[in-house]
């Protein structure tokens, strides 16, 4: 069997990754160095432990290479174009969810504030109904229907009162018993 | 205060804290009540495809610590609650993989060899009844090691070693995590060196919290529960869902296994099964007092070894009752033996092992190691009361396993029914949730679903993720143990080498990858 080259690139991408933390994130990013000397102490600074894990990637994706290499058995790899496929549509959906999820609450105060509601903002209504459940709602619908809709390649009423009922049941698990516990996304309101 | 007064103490907390309910006139103490709901739980976890102990643990452990807070009095509730889980979702596993051959667990593959046949063949009660006996056994043949070897280990580590030699057993232990896991030496030690830097960032001593990019968000360093939740949760249901896609996509199906029938368990058949029961009992607990191999290695060795031993009518693979017995009972002596590194040196060495220090670093009281089993005259040490706790919570789980168990377990092939692609995206939000609860910001939520990635990735290119979680955990402590070490030794840059016992611990982890690494040609 020939190399997999998935397993060549990811140990040039982790070498590369390695040397540029020794070459520049290191050097740029912490304080102290490798080893210190204080009043004729010598003390081991915070640069030494990600130093010797850089150095050590280095070592380890050169022998993995070298193994690719040598032995030629395929790395039983399974990331492909699908995989891509996948994983553009799985984060659409999650990346949807979590947008309704942080802003379904603050959005709906603010319609109704221009309205002429007047009821204050999200921020004094984050622990009280419905206003804290609407964000969490919504985006956990989306989210857990979106995501058997991806898996099942189609959306039935069955995949969308799933999301309704998973949503809801969290709500309550979370909600209900535990007065100091807060929802997405009402903590960071 | 001696031994026993410890052990007295740890027993009476069990059965005395905080009483939540009265049945028949006796209190029944929140640990105890933990215990039954863990044990329960895990085994409707455990008959659940696609789920399994660690999702329930990673998904109650910040639910736990809501409701029982950080301090001391939460420990044993809370283990109590991890520890019914592990358990149950061991006896739980074989279920779907006898009545659906479907293992709900990895470990349970190996049961689907004999137990399905047993239940095309009609013996599907019997199947179950088996691996219930074995599993229970296996389980509690590995308790009494632990319960034995864990504070003998703890106090030989405690007076033989100091900081250079407690930084080459973790430096050992990594490396010995690395080079068995997985299908790749390199690949395994890669993982592991990866999981350590991400542990660098935003910690150190320095007043500048290093590798932080000058941002906030990492300042204070990742959250270990996001990390570790990401990577192993979010990172299987990911990459199972993808599975699952990818089979909608070549079929237009997705695959639910058929229904079946009952059988009983009678004493010709516990005689002809308890050698291999015993047997594959003491496998399970060597291998699982190793860290990093875990129960599915050890079920495929007690099968094989099984299979060697078995001269019945019925061989292996076709049904025979044997397979069921010896596959379950390595896989649950696993569980037991995997906390000796645990309790006696603070090192996990399987998933379980991840969640069970998760919930001692978040509680305050309890830092497992070699310290918590050190007695000092006239005093009572608390951590020691909460390891014999722990002990007896895992006694009085073993006692539910051994007597409601087996029924509850046969009562669970109901939850084969559960779509997976329908559970796992609920397991999603419920992750995402449980870590929102523990640190309300979104930002938990993002580096969550980050790891979540690096998870899914991680799977997919044949990286296993243990050695990741594994040395992220263990990062810091390594770097306190060398620091301390250097400046114990005045400066001595060969500190690692310093002593005999440093000496042969760095010679066998590089033993340990060399050996591996020549046997598979680093794969």
């Amino acid at each position: 069997m020939r190399f997999d080259p998935r397993s060549l690139g990811v140990a040039a991408a982790v070498a590369a990754f390695a040397l540029l933390t020794l070459g520049i994130w290191i050097p740029a990013d912490v304080e102290s160095g490798v080893v210190e000397t204080f009043r004729r102490r010598t003390v081991i600074g915070d640069a030494m432990a990600p130093t010797v894990v850089a150095i050590g990637m280095v070592g380890a994706a050169a022998l993995l290479a070298a193994s690719e290499i040598l032995n030629r058995r395929g790395s039983g790899a399974t990331l492909d174009r699908h995989s891509l496929a996948f994983i553009a549509r799985f984060a659409a959906v999650i990346a949807v969810g979590l947008a309704l999820m942080s802003h379904t609450g603050p959005l709906v105060v603010d319609a109704i504030n221009a309205l002429g509601g007047a009821i204050g903002t999200y921020r004094e209504l984050r622990d009280t109904v419905p206003y804290k459940y609407l964000g969490y709602l919504l985006g956990g619908t989306v989210l857990v229907g979106g995501a058997i809709a991806v898996v099942e390649q189609r959306l039935t009423r069955g995949v969308a009162l799933t999301g309704v009922v998973a949503a809801l049941v969290l709500t309550g698990l979370y909600d209900l018993p535990f007065d100091d516990l807060l929802l997405p996304p009402n903590g960071d309101q | 205060m001696g031994v026993l007064d410890h052990v007295w103490l740890g027993v009476v907390t069990v059965f005395t804290q905080a009483p939540v309910a009265t049945v028949f006139g006796l209190p029944i103490s929140i640990v105890v009540l933990m215990v039954v709901l863990g044990f329960l739980g895990g085994i409707v976890v455990g008959a659940t495809p696609g789920l399994g102990g660690p999702f329930a643990m990673a998904i109650s452990l910040p639910i736990l610590i809501t409701i029982f807070g950080f301090n001391p009095d939460a420990l044993l509730p809370v283990l109590g609650f991890l520890i019914g889980i592990m358990k149950g979702a061991t006896v739980g596993g074989a279920v779907p993989a006898i009545l659906f051959n479907t293992p709900g667990t990895p470990d349970s593959l190996m049961t689907t060899l004999d137990g399905f046949p047993m239940t095309r063949k009609g013996e599907a009660g019997k199947a179950l009844r088996i691996a219930h006996f074995s599993s229970a056994s296996g389980d509690t043949f590995s308790d009494l090691v632990l319960f034995t070897c864990a504070p003998f280990l703890a106090i030989t580590v405690e007076v033989y070693l100091d900081f250079p030699e407690k930084a080459a057993l973790i430096v050992l232990s990594l490396a010995f995590i690395s080079a068995v896991v997985g299908d790749s030496v390199w690949k395994g030690i890669l993982a592991a060196l990866f999981g350590m830097f991400v542990a660098f960032i935003g910690t150190g001593e320095d007043h500048h919290p290093r590798l932080s990019l000058g941002t906030d968000a990492l300042a204070g360093g990742l959250p270990l529960i996001s990390v570790v939740l990401g990577v192993l949760i979010l990172g299987e249901v990911f990459a199972a869902l993808e599975d699952m896609w990818r089979e909608k996509r070549a079929t237009d199906s997705i695959s639910t296994p058929p229904a079946t029938g009952d059988n009983r368990l009678r004493l010709r058949d516990i005689r002809r099964i308890l050698p291999f029961v015993g047997m594959s009992a003491g496998i399970g607990t060597m291998v699982g007092a190793l860290p990093g191999i875990g129960s599915t290695l050890a079920a495929t060795l007690g099968y094989a070894t099984g299979r060697r031993l078995h001269k019945g009518d019925v061989p292996f693979g076709e049904g025979a009752p044997q397979g069921v017995a010896a596959t379950e009972a390595a896989n649950s002596a696993v569980a037991g033996a995997n906390l000796i590194p645990v309790l006696s040196l603070g090192i996990p060495g399987n998933v379980a092992a991840v969640f069970i220090i998760l919930a001692t670093e978040t509680i305050s009281g309890f830092n497992p190691g070699p310290a918590v089993f050190r007695l000092t005259p006239d005093q009572i040490n608390s951590e020691m009361v909460v390891a014999f706790g722990l002990f007896t919570a895992m006694v009085f789980a073993n006692l539910l396993n051994w007597t409601v168990g087996g029924v509850f377990m046969r009562s669970m092939g109901i939850m084969v029914r559960i779509p997976k692609q329908r559970l796992l995206p609920i397991v999603l939000l419920l992750t995402l949730t449980a870590i929102y609860a523990q640190r309300p910001e979104m930002l938990s939520i993002y580096v969550t679903l980050f790891f979540g990635l690096v998870g899914y990735l991680m799977r997919r290119l044949r990286f296993s993720v243990l050695p990741f979680v594994i040395a992220f955990i263990l990062a810091n402590n390594l770097e306190d143990a060398v620091r301390q070490a250097f400046s114990a030794t005045g400066a001595d840059p060969w500190f690692l080498f310093s002593s005999p016992i440093s000496i042969g611990f760095m010679a066998l982890a590089v033993l340990v990858v060399v050996f591996f690494a020549r046997g598979r040609g680093g794969q």
